[in-house]
């Protein structure tokens, strides 16, 4: 039995995450350079200490073959772009497509023109519509349970939601993370905290030439509770492992200033 | 429990996260539980573990998927009861 069998991932759904992959694997040459080149020449943006992060990343995949899903704090529309640079090279991603993190992006944001829908499509995105229809919001959650349990990676924001506040908002947990969390015995949490330096709250770009603290947690949420309850409890651990992260940001962020 | 308690306590469990008011007076089956009612879809999780709790039933995430209006939840309850 594949892990895919007992996960219950229908056919159409395989079928469909196959044809959506081979378009992203094939126009990757042209959507990797074009997000590279926007972050490094339009925006300017620096990640700090970015060897030593993507060092931690590359120990944390080595650590285990069961699956690993990226949870991150969500502040900006590029958060996603900026987390997968911060990770890896931009000549490590163009060569290495496959290992780059799917995204589910809010549909209203991204989905406006074909266009824009397009370049998602082709960008590893699988669009989600926050406080849709029930249903549709499974589908999407079926498929990266199904990329998942293929070794595929995906980048998730469990706040479903940049957070408003400009802090990770507990009372904004969805527990649609928790709930792919549990369907694998062995998988593992990536918690991602990213921050522009001049970033004080939420936005839709980071400010040009700003520079983005990237700090990495790596954690395998348990619950013992069942159903609902159970996703629930999973996906609050991910949300608190965030909010102690922006706690210890920022009172290193004090510190600094402080000794200033 | 005839289905009409159920719409009762169901409501009635509700009634916390709904932010139109004016839509729970005139809450009926088909009432949409997002959209009409407004209740915050991250908040979603606790209307059914209060459901959980308070018909003594356990729901699975994937019956979560087939809730979008009240019936849905009423029809979803009497099914376990």
């Amino acid at each position: 039995m594949t892990a895919d069998t007992q996960l219950g991932a229908d056919s159409e759904t395989i079928r469909r995450h196959a044809r959506h992959r081979r378009v992203s694997m094939l126009t990757s040459p042209i959507w990797v350079s074009a997000c590279v080149l926007l972050m490094r020449v339009w925006f300017r943006y620096r990640i700090a200490d970015v060897e030593a992060v993507r060092a931690q990343y590359r120990k944390i995949r080595t650590q285990s073959d069961g699956p690993i899903l990226i949870c991150a704090n969500h502040l900006t529309l590029v958060d996603s772009f900026v987390i997968a640079w911060a990770l890896g090279t931009g000549p490590y991603w163009l060569t290495h497509p496959d290992e780059l993190p799917w995204n589910t992006p809010e549909a209203t944001n991204f989905g406006r023109t074909w266009l824009a829908r397009a370049a998602i499509y082709m960008a590893k995105c699988i669009p989600i519509t926050r406080g849709g229809a029930r249903e549709g919001v499974g589908d999407v959650l079926e498929r990266v349970k199904h990329l998942l349990a293929n070794g595929e990676t995906a980048l998730l924001f469990p706040e479903a939601g940049r957070s408003r506040s400009g802090r990770v908002e507990e009372s904004s947990a969805a527990w649609g993370v928790g709930r792919i969390v549990g369907a694998f015995p062995d998988c593992r949490v990536l918690c991602v905290y990213a921050r522009g330096r001049r970033q004080e709250t939420w936005g839709d770009f980071p400010a040009k030439d700003d520079t983005i603290d990237v700090e990495l947690a790596c954690i395998e949420p348990k619950s013992d509770a069942k159903g609902v309850r159970r996703s629930r409890d999973l996906a609050q651990q991910i949300i608190r492992q965030l909010m102690n992260m922006e706690d210890a940001y920022f009172a290193k962020r004090e510190e600094g200033a402080d000794a200033r | 429990m005839e289905q009409s308690e159920v719409m009762e306590r169901v409501v009635k469990i509700l009634t916390p996260w709904v932010k139109d008011e004016a839509a729970l007076a005139s809450v009926a089956m088909e009432t949409n539980i997002l959209e009409d009612l407004k209740v915050n879809s991250a908040r979603l999780v606790d209307v059914v573990i209060a459901f959980e709790d308070d018909f003594d039933i356990e729901i699975a995430d994937e019956d979560v998927d087939q809730v979008n209006t009240v019936g849905d939840a009423v029809n979803l309850i009497s099914g376990k009861l």
